[in-house]
């Protein structure tokens, strides 16, 4: 260390090169295991599925045609549901690991793009250029701040304003169809820059050890680090991101006659009719009724929509021979991913308060092997967070291919503003598990410590919130 | 968030317990309790060992009252509100009241619902015309 910042050699940057390649090693090992080896058994007794299917179904409809006994007819029948079954669990355990093993390639491509592009950028700075008694975090100056987010917000603009052509460019690509390479310009430019802009940014902030941190000095946050003030702010933003998507969809659902309407016998549901040009309401026992003021179990009700829990959750409602099939398993997902975040919400506590720890010890047995060191068991809480927020992703992602599969797609309001408001969530998670990227490559070389401890609280508050707003998120979508 | 000491009755509680842990260990098993409870809510039709049906208002109040304790739970202690200053827990409520109007004034009051929406928006243009 030199005064107020740690000593930094700019070929460490080579590590997070290397990093980048032990991810693009894991994606492709995933995806050649998951996505490929395993996705192929899958899909073969999938087709194998379907053909058993197909094959009780001929046999069904035959025994129809002939005039079988009632008995063969309903012992076949039985057999073609039971085979329907097997049909769409093959489909689904296919799509399961299919999508894991493209997600985790995805998750992995990208995290190398990050870790090892900005590594590589910084490892062939010249390292003079370091050290600037001017910049950010200089001997005996204050700290003076970055200007690295507003390159990447640049970035960020100029990756938004491509993005239309950007994306329907990569689909017809993805999809064989002749694509104009120029359309990906502006966003690649613009994914150039946020790279850059990163990679600066990373650069500037290795070498404090919490020296100099900007305290503001006027009301309201007077005495208090700037950093975090704004971090406060920038979360109270989100709050309105999700408050939008959120308020949207109450205005819908209290429109919706869901299976929670109808199992409520709510007024709005009831079926209706029309009968001589007048509407008139469908009577549970048969018949219709112009009346409307009999007995709430008098009517028929029906069901105009169906949400994600109806898929997700046991009894759920049906429409149109869709949902209705939830179970545990389907349930299960989410439920492991609400854990997950609340985990993972306890390990980046645990890495703060190990990083603040005066008096820390190792701890004895199995963990004391894990976390040998203060530095070192900073780090493992950090990529403990770190596996539990990709895991989040890779669950997220395969619920959503089974969701799709059943029927569940972002063409219904329903669909659109779950996946709108779910995929958000998704978004923010994967943006915090790059920006963890970044804190456990430090933890791992300059460390944290008492003192510059709280870069790990800043990123916290952001991570707490995202949990925060899948408490809300889970099961208003997701139970509800 | 974790470096902070904070005093209050749950501390004070907390304090008493075996084992020695803090207190985001105990925010910790709480949070990981009421999410197995709101899930056990909506994934029983019955009060497991009784005949006694949660219906849809039951399961309303646990999922809201559930989610108002997980939600103190993460901001108190978690993101450290309780042992900050105070203009950090005024920062984070100052939205509240736009929530509540979005939610007021978009998610329960308008009656003409998705559709009427960009009406609702569209400023009054014959109106700013003629006057």
């Amino acid at each position: 260390m030199s005064g107020g910042e740690a000593h930094v050699e700019n070929s460490i940057w080579m590590r997070a090169v290397l990093l980048g390649g032990v991810f693009l090693a894991i994606g492709v090992l995933a995806f050649a295991t998951m996505g490929v080896g395993v996705a192929n058994v899958k899909h073969h007794a999938y087709e194998d599925a379907i053909h058993h299917y197909e094959d009780a179904k001929y046999e069904y409809e035959e025994a129809k045609a002939n005039g079988a006994s009632e008995s063969e007819i309903k012992a076949l029948k039985e057999d073609k549901e039971e085979a329907h079954h097997h049909e769409i669990e093959a489909h689904l355990s296919y799509l399961t690991w299919r999508t894991a093993g493209i997600t985790i390639l995805l998750m992995c491509i990208t995290y190398a793009s990050f870790i090892g592009l900005g590594g590589f950028l910084n490892s062939i700075y010249p390292d003079d250029a370091g050290h600037d008694d001017h910049g950010y975090g200089g001997d005996d100056h204050e700290h003076h701040g970055s200007g690295s987010p507003i390159v990447f917000s640049l970035g960020i603009m100029l990756f938004l304003m491509g993005f239309p052509s950007f994306q329907g460019a990569l689909g017809n690509m993805l999809s064989g169809v002749d694509a104009n390479l120029g359309d990906l310009g502006l966003s690649m430019l613009g994914l150039t820059i946020v790279t850059a802009g990163v990679a600066n940014w990373w650069r500037e902030d290795l070498p404090f050890i919490g020296n100099h941190e900007q305290i503001a000095t006027s009301a309201p946050f007077e005495g208090q680090h700037i950093r975090k003030a704004g971090l406060w702010v920038f979360i109270m933003s989100e709050v309105m991101v999700f408050a939008t998507f959120f308020s949207s969809y109450l205005r819908m659902r209290t429109e919706w006659c869901t299976g929670w309407q109808v199992d409520n016998q709510n007024a709005a549901c009831r079926a209706t009719e029309s009968v001589g040009g007048a509407e008139h309401f469908v009577l549970a026992a048969g018949g219709t009724t112009a009346d409307a003021s009999l007995a709430a179990g008098d009517y028929l009700y029906e069901i105009d929509m169906l949400t994600a829990s109806d898929f997700l959750r046991p009894n759920g409602g049906m429409l149109d021979g869709l949902g209705g099939q939830g179970d545990f398993m389907t349930l299960l997902p989410g439920a492991i991913n609400t854990f997950a975040l609340i985990i993972s919400s306890y390990t980046i506590v645990l890495a703060l308060k190990t990083a603040k720890a005066k008096d820390w010890e190792a701890p004895s047995g199995f963990m004391g092997k894990l976390m040998p060191t203060q530095k070192t068991a900073v780090r493992n809480y950090l990529i403990a967070t770190f596996l539990l927020g990709s895991m989040f992703i890779v669950l997220k992602l395969i619920e959503w291919s089974h969701l799709v599969a059943e029927g569940f797609t972002i063409g219904t309001q329903a669909g659109s503003i779950f996946y709108i408001s779910t995929g958000a969530h998704g978004l923010h998670v994967f943006i915090g598990l790059l920006v963890m990227l970044y804190l456990i490559f430090k933890a791992d070389t300059v460390g944290y410590d008492e003192k510059n401890g709280q870069g790990i609280e800043y990123f916290g508050l952001y991570w707490h919130f995202v949990d925060l707003a899948w408490v809300v998120i889970f099961p208003a979508f997701y139970l509800y | 968030m974790g470096e902070h000491e904070t005093t209050g009755i749950l501390e004070s509680i907390v304090e008493k317990l075996p084992g020695g842990y803090d207190i985001y260990f105990w925010n910790f098993v709480i949070l990981m309790f009421f999410t197995l409870f709101e899930v056990a809510a909506v994934f029983f039709e019955t009060i497991p060992g009784t005949d006694i049906e949660i219906t849809l208002y039951a399961v309303w109040a646990i999922l809201i009252g559930v989610g108002v304790i997980k939600g103190y739970g993460i901001a108190a202690y978690f993101m450290h509100l309780k042992g900050d200053p105070r203009i950090y827990t005024r920062t984070a409520l100052f939205p509240v009241l736009f929530v509540l109007l979005m939610l007021w004034g978009i998610g329960l009051s308008n009656p003409g619902s998705v559709q009427a929406l960009p009406d609702w928006c569209t400023p009054n243009w014959e109106f700013a015309s003629q006057r």
